[in-house]
């Protein structure tokens, strides 16, 4: 039940921003989700048309911009993508890092006609 | 191809949450009231180390409880035997409260009228991680039988929490649980994480947490 709450979440913001920006009809909804932001893409699309079913998001489309989870070893400096490397510095094995980016969870833009 | 304009809105889900929370926090250190963020897995003697907690804190302030739980009051009941002042939320099936919720339990159980108020967070080491609450300090409660690995699998909320309560020492001869490898593993995720190892059942610890506690209180309390 967790993605469901974080979607209807994010309908609320996005509802008030088109209020206060005049926006009468959306298109798209473009969401910035990190891989290393412990959100899910697959289940916040999962769940997308049921969040926005009584708003006016209903029959909008979703889409989401995945930001790498890069970081910087803590051993050695060398810059990796901590998300696809299994969380090893693939230069010296060092389980230590920074995190450059990844984390973001945003509501991006919206699409008006 | 139809033509869109793009509206860019550049906003952190979460900024709601935290401003709401900040809010509360404020609202909180003017009526002189201190709010703990309990978290912890299920089973992990959450309800019977907070009443532990008010049994040796009672006299001394007026002490509140929010039991939050997707459904039941049991932790309610068995909490309010304690004398504390006790009111039960329901997430209604959501896996964290946000601050909005925390607003709700505060508001129900007259929280300007107590000095301490005790959050017993949903049960799960994942989401709560990533709501702050508006509490004055968070705690999570690590038991002995989950093992010592847990800060590994769970390292966001061992890197969120002011305090790490290390729960059922008195059942340490029947499990294989390194304390000083769970501190080096807490430490190195947070460097100013303060570690309690307590047993509710036997007494053991109890009191340097509870003085712990009682200092940050009435430092909050005063200030």
């Amino acid at each position: 039940m967790h993605e469901l709450g974080i979607v209807i979440e994010v309908v609320k913001q996005v509802e008030q921003f088109a209020s206060e920006h005049n926006v009468k009809t959306i298109d798209t909804l473009v969401l910035e989700i990190g891989e290393l932001s412990s959100v899910i893409p697959r289940y916040i699309e999962e769940v997308y048309p049921m969040a926005v079913e009584k708003s006016m998001l209903k029959n909008t489309k979703l889409k989401i911009e995945i930001t790498p989870g890069l970081g910087k070893c803590d051993d050695c400096g060398f810059g990796y993508n901590i998300a696809q490397n299994n969380r090893t510095c693939p230069k010296c094995g060092s389980h230590d890092w920074t995190i450059i980016s990844g984390k973001e969870f945003n509501i991006k833009e919206i699409y008006t006609a | 191809m139809e033509n869109f304009r793009v509206l860019e809105i550049q906003k952190r889900v979460y900024e709601n949450n935290d401003l709401e929370a900040e809010k509360l926090r404020g609202e909180l250190k003017k009526n002189r009231t201190f709010l703990l963020n309990l978290m912890s897995s299920p089973g992990s003697g959450k309800t019977t180390s907070v009443v532990s907690t008010i049994n040796i804190l009672k006299e001394d302030m007026k002490i509140g409880v929010i039991e939050a739980d997707i459904d039941s009051d049991v932790d309610a009941i068995t909490v309010s035997k304690s004398g504390a002042k006790v009111m039960q939320l329901h997430s209604g099936g959501m896996c964290h409260l946000d601050a909005g919720m925390a607003r709700e339990g505060l508001d129900i159980i007259n929280s300007e009228d107590l000095d301490f108020v005790i959050l017993e967070n949903i049960g799960n080491l994942i989401c709560p991680a990533s709501y702050d609450l508006g509490a004055v300090k968070n705690a999570m409660i690590l038991s002995v039988p989950e093992g010592d690995d847990k800060p590994l699998k769970y390292p966001k909320m061992f890197s969120k929490v002011d305090v790490l309560l290390i729960s059922k020492i008195d059942t340490v001869s029947v499990f294989n649980f390194d304390f000083e490898a769970v501190k080096e593993r807490v430490t190195k995720l947070n460097p100013t994480i303060k570690v309690f190892a307590i047993s509710a059942k036997t007494g053991e610890g109890m009191q340097e947490w509870c003085s712990w506690l009682k200092e940050e209180i009435i430092k909050w309390n005063t200030k």
